[in-house]
């Protein structure tokens, strides 16, 4: 007896299954490529942190110039405002010395 | 065997020679290597801590007396550096104030690689040097004490040394507090030395800036005071003074002077280093007839004489063998202790420690027991004060122990034959008019916070009680009529209550007291009539060599300082 062969035609594998893999070239240059990949981003994070720092440096350059000028006004304001300074000032000296009145006798 | 072979051997030789070389290089000498290798991307720097700085009182605000400021050394090395751009850069006419070498000396020796040319180079200066580049000379950034009053409180503010060390005066007494702790920088650096980030094995330890100090001492009153010294060190032809203005209801201290001075930012510019000494803390001297007001308070404190108790004076009396003679002769008669006070008789205050020790004829052991549990005890003569400075003690003899007590004890009456600081009579004449509570003397106002405000220190508070309130109301009244008596009258402003007791100290030399050198002394105190005095205020004045009394002399100079804290503090009067 001949049973219908459309069944099996119809059900059977017509691809035709191979194993596929990478071969040792294009592996090597993959992880060439992982290892790049991930050393680009290691120099650019570094690089990265490294601006940062640069950046670190510059302003705290700037903020010791500017401590420096800030002490060196105070040392200046405390200079110009000395007694030994006004006592030698001419304005001062041509003022009119206080005269205290009003004891009780 | 065939070349191949050969070249393998050879290979595997090369390999083997390799290997052992990596292996002892990190290996065997792994540590060596690392430390070379650390160093090399290593930055390790000191974060300096910044000294503190010294604030006066100008009026109730703080003012700064002592600051910091950056200042560049600048080296040369003679063997790259270029004469042209010396020249222009360095040997210049902005720099000739720093310069301390030639430019010759520079050029002269041109094997040398290390030459400091100027010193204290303003920062301006140095970033004009900066920008001009030149071959071989660099810049070193450190730190000078700066003193904007100049020579004001000099002997008692002290200076930094060379090494940043606080030496003398506050700034040696208070090394620790202004000095603060370096912290440090250790961090992975690249070739420009810039720190970086990465790396974990960077520290940072910030440093502690020192204690911004704030005294009590007000720059008005330390200014004037020492005007009114030199003034009239110049009219009596003195040359040494000193002077402690101080709150007698607190102990603070508002002015210190000691005269000649010296300028603290040119310290190594003295002709003796004895200008370094604060002779109001560190110098023990006989102080003479200031200490009968201590001897008087007391007897009236143990209640055996009041100053209308009367003796039988005479003007010489022998004890122990020696002589002991009033300075004002012809005063033989019935005197009463306020007379003894005001005309300054030594007699009296001998007679005041027969008093004490329970027999009206003679000195006895325990009359001199008393009077050294109040001396040294209560009104703390001979013993540290406290103050927060560099302090001698002094010497008072023991009561008992060794020759010739009662003569000692005789002459300690009118403060001779003992040895105590200006700031220990000070702080005893304080207790002795303020109602009777011993307030340790202090210097020290607080510290200024990192927002610029004035934070002031706990008030210790009275130490201990010295005298009764009614004894301290009459000794104000004893050294107020000492002050008033008639041939004093009118040297204070009316409508004020001033005290005060003078002493002219006999000095010894050579082992003996000598009659052609003395040093004068005054203690005295003002305020309102009829409040708590507001002042108190002691000058020392004389010159080696030479008699100085203190009625001529250093009374004068308290009157003016007097006379000025009436108007500096506006004590009101007392109008009737």
């Amino acid at each position: 007896m001949r049973e219908s062969s459309s069944a099996w035609v119809r059900n059977r594998n017509i691809v035709r299954h191979t194993p596929k893999t990478l071969g040792s070239v294009s592996q090597s240059v993959i992880l060439g490529v992982l290892v790049l990949v991930v050393g680009l981003i290691y120099v650019t994070q570094g690089t990265k942190a490294t601006s940062y720092d640069y950046e670190l440096s510059k302003v705290e350059n700037d903020i010791a110039k500017l401590e420096a000028e800030k002490e060196d006004l105070a040392v200046e304001r405390a200079r110009l405002t000395s007694i030994a300074r006004s006592d030698s000032n001419e304005v001062a000296a041509n003022m009119q010395v206080g005269q205290v009145a009003g004891y009780a006798e | 065997m065939n070349r191949i072979k050969v070249l393998k051997l050879g290979l595997y030789a090369v390999a083997a020679v390799i290997l052992a070389r990596l292996f002892f290089v990190q290996i065997i000498q792994k540590e060596t290597w690392v430390a070379k290798a650390e160093a090399q991307h290593t930055l390790e720097n000191t974060i300096k801590a910044k000294r503190g700085e010294i604030y006066m009182m100008d009026g109730s605000e703080p003012v700064v007396v002592v600051m910091n400021e950056k200042v560049y050394t600048v080296i040369v090395d003679p063997m790259v550096a270029e004469e042209a751009e010396l020249k222009e850069a360095v040997f210049n006419e902005n720099m000739k104030e720093n310069l301390v070498a030639k430019l010759e000396e520079v050029l002269s020796d041109r094997t040398r690689r290390y030459m400091v040319v100027a010193k204290n180079v303003s920062r301006e200066n140095a970033l004009r040097i900066r920008e001009a580049q030149p071959s071989g000379v660099w810049l070193q950034e450190t730190t000078k004490r700066v003193y904007p009053e100049g020579t004001l409180a000099a002997r008692t503010l002290g200076f930094v040394n060379a090494d940043g060390e606080g030496q003398y005066g506050v700034e040696g007494a208070l090394n620790a507090q202004l000095a603060g702790k370096d912290g440090l920088l250790k961090t992975v650096a690249d070739v420009n030395q810039v720190a970086l980030s990465i790396g974990d094995k960077n520290v940072k330890i910030p440093a502690e800036d020192g204690e911004n100090v704030v005294l009590t001492i007000d720059r008005n009153i330390q200014a004037e005071v020492e005007n009114i010294l030199q003034k009239k060190m110049d009219e009596y032809g003195k040359d040494q003074a000193s002077a402690v203005v101080m709150n007698p209801r607190t102990g603070e201290i508002l002015a210190m002077a000691n005269l000649p001075s010296y300028n603290p930012a040119d310290y190594g510019n003295v002709e003796s280093a004895s200008l370094y000494i604060n002779r109001v803390t560190e110098d023990p001297y006989e102080p003479a007839s200031v200490c009968k007001a201590f001897t008087f308070a007391t007897g009236i404190d143990l209640g055996v004489m009041t100053a209308e108790s009367t003796y039988y004076n005479v003007d010489k009396i022998y004890i122990d063998g020696w002589p002991i003679e009033n300075a004002s002769k012809n005063g033989a008669g019935v005197r009463t202790m306020q007379y003894a006070l005001n005309w300054s008789l030594n007699v009296g205050s001998i007679q005041a420690l027969k008093w004490i020790g329970g027999d009206a004829e003679n000195i006895t052991e325990e009359g001199r027991k008393t009077l050294y549990d109040y001396y040294v005890n209560k009104f703390g003569l001979g013993e540290e004060t406290g103050i927060e400075l560099y302090e001698a003690t002094g010497l008072i003899g023991d009561p008992v122990e060794g020759d010739g007590r009662d003569s000692l004890y005789a002459n300690m009456t009118f403060g001779q034959n003992m040895l105590v600081t200006m700031i220990q009579v000070a702080a005893g004449y304080s207790a002795m008019i303020n109602g009777g509570e011993y307030y340790a003397p202090t210097i020290v106002k607080g510290t200024i916070d990192t927002n610029g405000e004035l934070v002031e220190k706990e008030k210790a508070g009275a130490l201990r009680r010295v005298v009764s309130e009614d004894t301290s109301r009459q000794m104000r009244e004893m050294l107020w009529g000492t002050r008033s008596s008639p041939r004093l009258l009118g040297i204070d402003q009316a409508g004020y209550f001033v005290g005060g007791k003078t002493g002219t100290a006999q000095v010894i030399r050579d082992g003996e007291y000598v009659m052609d050198e003395s040093v004068a002394t005054y203690v005295g105190f003002g305020g309102a009539e009829g409040e708590m005095p507001e002042y108190l205020a002691m000058v020392r004045i004389w010159k080696d060599g030479e008699t100085t009394d203190a009625q001529k002399m250093a009374l004068p100079v308290f009157s003016e300082i007097s006379n000025y804290l009436i108007d500096y503090l506006k004590i009101k009067p007392k109008v009737e």
